[in-house]
């Protein structure tokens, strides 16, 4: 997604490694993704309900 | 001994070979204080680097090199930034590149180097309709 596009940064981060970053987020399993420190999504998805959800796209976007 | 068999190599070898760009790792590891991730991830990313010249590794410090962690927007050590060509792709990982966010490093080479995104045209739209700074952190774990 940040390749795609300039105004997307992504970072994958290794939860065990930083533990106060994993704390702030309250992650409690992997994959947990954060975005913009408002949206969480909890677990692995398919691609477009995972960028459906990511970026804060209604349900019927897609349809 | 390297961290990757030679069946593990032959075969990243093979994912990497449809690279047109050159792709640079720019790494940003602690002397001090740091953990020994750093050194992993520096293993890990010149063995990756070996397997094709089109792979190069920069070597930063996280604490001298300043302006280049402001450039980059670099908060914690180890990471990664990807480059293609020089160019911030702006996909970073931070900690060392084992179990999946090996995968997802090599994923983010053969992006950077191929320019080639794999999604799907209609999931492409959305992404490209993005017009705000939008963060995205993945959190995963080495198994």
């Amino acid at each position: 997604m940040a390749a795609a596009n300039e105004h997307i940064t992504a970072d994958a981060i290794e939860a065990t490694e930083f533990m106060d970053l994993s704390r702030k987020y309250r992650v409690t399993g992997v994959p947990k993704t954060i975005v913009n420190e408002t949206i969480e999504i909890l677990g692995g998805l398919p691609e477009k309900m995972f960028v459906r959800q990511a970026l804060g796209l209604p349900e019927e976007a897609s349809s | 001994m390297g961290l990757l068999s030679p069946q593990d190599e032959a075969t990243l070898k093979q994912h990497l070979s449809g690279l047109v760009h050159p792709v640079q790792l720019v790494l940003f590891t602690q002397t001090f204080g740091g953990s020994d991730s750093g050194d992993v991830a520096k293993k890990i990313l010149l063995e990756i680097a070996s397997l094709n010249e089109k792979i190069t590794v920069v070597n930063k410090n996280f604490v001298l090199d300043s302006d280049d962690k402001a450039k980059y927007n670099v908060t914690m050590a180890p990471a990664i930034v990807v480059l293609s060509d020089g160019v911030d792709t702006r996909m970073r990982m931070y900690g060392a590149p084992t179990g999946y966010e090996f995968v997802g490093l090599v994923e983010a080479i053969i992006v950077a180097g191929t320019g080639t995104i794999d999604l799907d045209p209609e999931t492409m739209t959305w992404i490209q309709a993005v017009d705000t700074p939008t963060h995205i952190q993945v959190f995963s774990t080495p198994t």
